[in-house]
């Protein structure tokens, strides 16, 4: 009993905000402008959802920011990796990653829609330029954490420089690497939808801006619900990926939640 | 080999240089032999620069000066032919038993079959049988370190180079552990240079104890202890208790000066 208990708990808040906006927009005390009821928004979605319109904005999102996540990890990983091990590669980057991690990196939007245009190379740039922080930031440190004596361990046992690296670091950096994933993929989805959202276009943040647009506030609040279930689907499988990747790891043998 | 020297450790000093902070000279004018096949043990206090002094034999840090000869030839990089056990094991986490004792196999370019054999043999060797695919996180302390001397083993090292590999693990384990480590020595004798600061654990195991100095750490005094017995009964003898008190005299200076070191 208090097992299924807990399993629904979570659900019980989100329920709960439901029903909250539910009763707050039939009340009467705001216009429907203001607030769509959200069994309102459940039919606009359902609605585009049939004539297919929710699959193309959706399919359009999901490949620009899954694609700006896929190149930020494929550069920002083995980034992190030589910014660790090379001492040249650290001198000429790490000035480049302090400063550039806290900026606003959404600023540069007017000037990569310059450069690059409107269209999907300009938003994937965004969500790379945006995304590879936090990666190669956790690559570097899981990197850096790496035993000492485990690296001379897998040299005593005849690994080359290539197989410390592919073999050993990258394996015993993996946690840390994957949290790094973990805060990128977020990152990703939101850079994508404010990108959308200013250069418009088909895209979840281009059909919230054309129903803004159209004064449409059921258009707008659907947007919004979309990408809060999209969000949270896409961090559900990295965590499920985590787990199964780490299966070695002392954190999935032993979870520390009881 | 046997009774000729297999290495030869020539006025070696080393100093930490890190990258802030001021050098450490650790190692002063160190001078030892090892003859093949021999068993040895390093005892000092902590910060001797004993483990430093391994890690030297086993090509892991450079010598700052002098040289260190294996077989005659200049040590310059970590090889195989020394296998290294850790304190703290040292294992690949994200690797099960198996795999860890397989990957130095796969290193050396042995055919399938062979590595699986071998890689069973070793960890039935040192009593994992039932855990090959276990990882080292699902392990006690004892068996994580069963599984690192397996995997050191496998290679089959002449040099067996061993960094306090008791010294994380309980009294019981401990001392099964040394008996089982002299059991497998004695069965296939291999040179071994022990690192401990525990006096009945050097003298219960070594042929020979090398007494090193507070830092900086040189060789103060070379004691034979061969009791040629891997009977525990012999802690008990009154030979093995003298030579423990010996030996403590010898090292009790040095920690009494280490401590001295240490105070600001």
């Amino acid at each position: 009993m208090a097992r299924v208990i807990w399993r629904i708990a979570p659900w019980l808040s989100v329920m709960a905000v439901a029903a909250a906006w539910e009763l707050t927009a039939r009340s009467g005390v705001v216009t429907p402008f203001m607030l769509p009821s959200l069994s309102v928004v459940v039919a606009r979605i359902w609605s585009d959802a049939a004539s297919g319109e929710l699959v193309a904005n959706l399919g359009l999102t999901l490949y620009r920011a899954l694609a700006g996540f896929a190149i930020a990890s494929a550069v920002g990983i083995p980034l992190g990796i030589l910014i660790a091990r090379s001492r040249p590669v650290r001198w000429f980057f790490d000035p480049i990653v302090s400063v550039g991690f806290p900026m606003p990196k959404i600023a540069f939007l007017p000037i990569v829609t310059l450069w690059l245009g409107f269209h999907d190379v300009s938003k994937i740039t965004m969500i790379v330029f945006d995304a590879i922080f936090p990666i190669v930031t956790a690559t570097i440190a899981g990197t850096a954490a790496v035993d000492r004596e485990i690296l001379w361990s897998a040299r005593n046992l005849g690994a080359s420089d290539r197989d410390l690296l592919r073999e050993i670091i990258f394996p015993a950096a993996l946690p840390e690497i994957l949290t790094g994933l973990q805060v990128a993929l977020p990152i990703a989805l939101i850079v994508c939808i404010v990108a959308e959202m200013k250069m418009g276009g088909v895209g979840l943040g281009g059909a919230m801006i054309t129903a803004s647009r159209f004064a449409e506030s059921p258009g707008v609040f659907a947007g919004i619900v979309e990408i809060a279930i999209v969000g949270y689907v896409l961090v559900k499988v990295m965590a499920a990926a985590r787990r199964r990747l780490l299966l070695w790891h002392q954190e999935v043998l032993a979870p520390a939640t009881v | 080999m046997a009774g000729t020297s297999q290495i030869v450790i020539d006025q070696v000093s080393h100093t930490y240089r890190p990258p802030r902070g001021r050098e450490v000279l650790a190692l002063q004018d160190v001078s030892l032999e090892v003859r093949g096949q021999e068993f040895i043990a390093l005892l000092g206090p902590s910060g001797c620069g004993k483990s430093t002094l391994l890690y030297l034999v086993g090509g892991f840090l450079p010598a700052t000066l002098g040289t260190i000869r294996v077989d005659g030839k200049p040590v310059s990089g970590p090889g195989p032919d020394r296998g290294i056990v850790f304190q703290h094991f040292a294992l690949f986490p994200w690797k099960t038993v198996r795999a860890n004792v397989l990957y130095g196999l796969e290193k050396l370019g042995l055919p399938r079959a062979e590595r699986e054999r071998r890689a069973q043999a070793f960890i039935d060797l040192v009593g994992l049988h039932g855990f090959e695919e276990s990882y080292p996180s699902h392990l006690s302390g004892g068996m994580k370190q069963r599984a690192a001397i397996a995997r050191t083993l496998a290679i089959d090292p002449e040099i067996l180079l061993m960094d306090e590999p008791f010294g994380a693990l309980d009294a019981q384990t401990r001392s099964l552990m040394q008996s089982e480590l002299l059991g497998i020595w004695q069965r296939s004798p291999k040179t071994v240079i022990f690192v401990t600061h525990d006096v009945q654990e050097a003298v219960y195991l070594a042929e020979r104890v090398v007494v090193m100095s507070a830092r900086p750490g040189h060789v103060k005094a070379i004691v034979d202890t061969r009791f040629g017995c891997s009977d525990p009964s012999v802690f008990k003898s009154k030979a093995f208790v003298d030579k423990v008190d010996e030996i403590w005299g010898l090292v009790r200076d040095e920690a009494l000066k280490a401590q001295g070191n240490q105070s600001p």
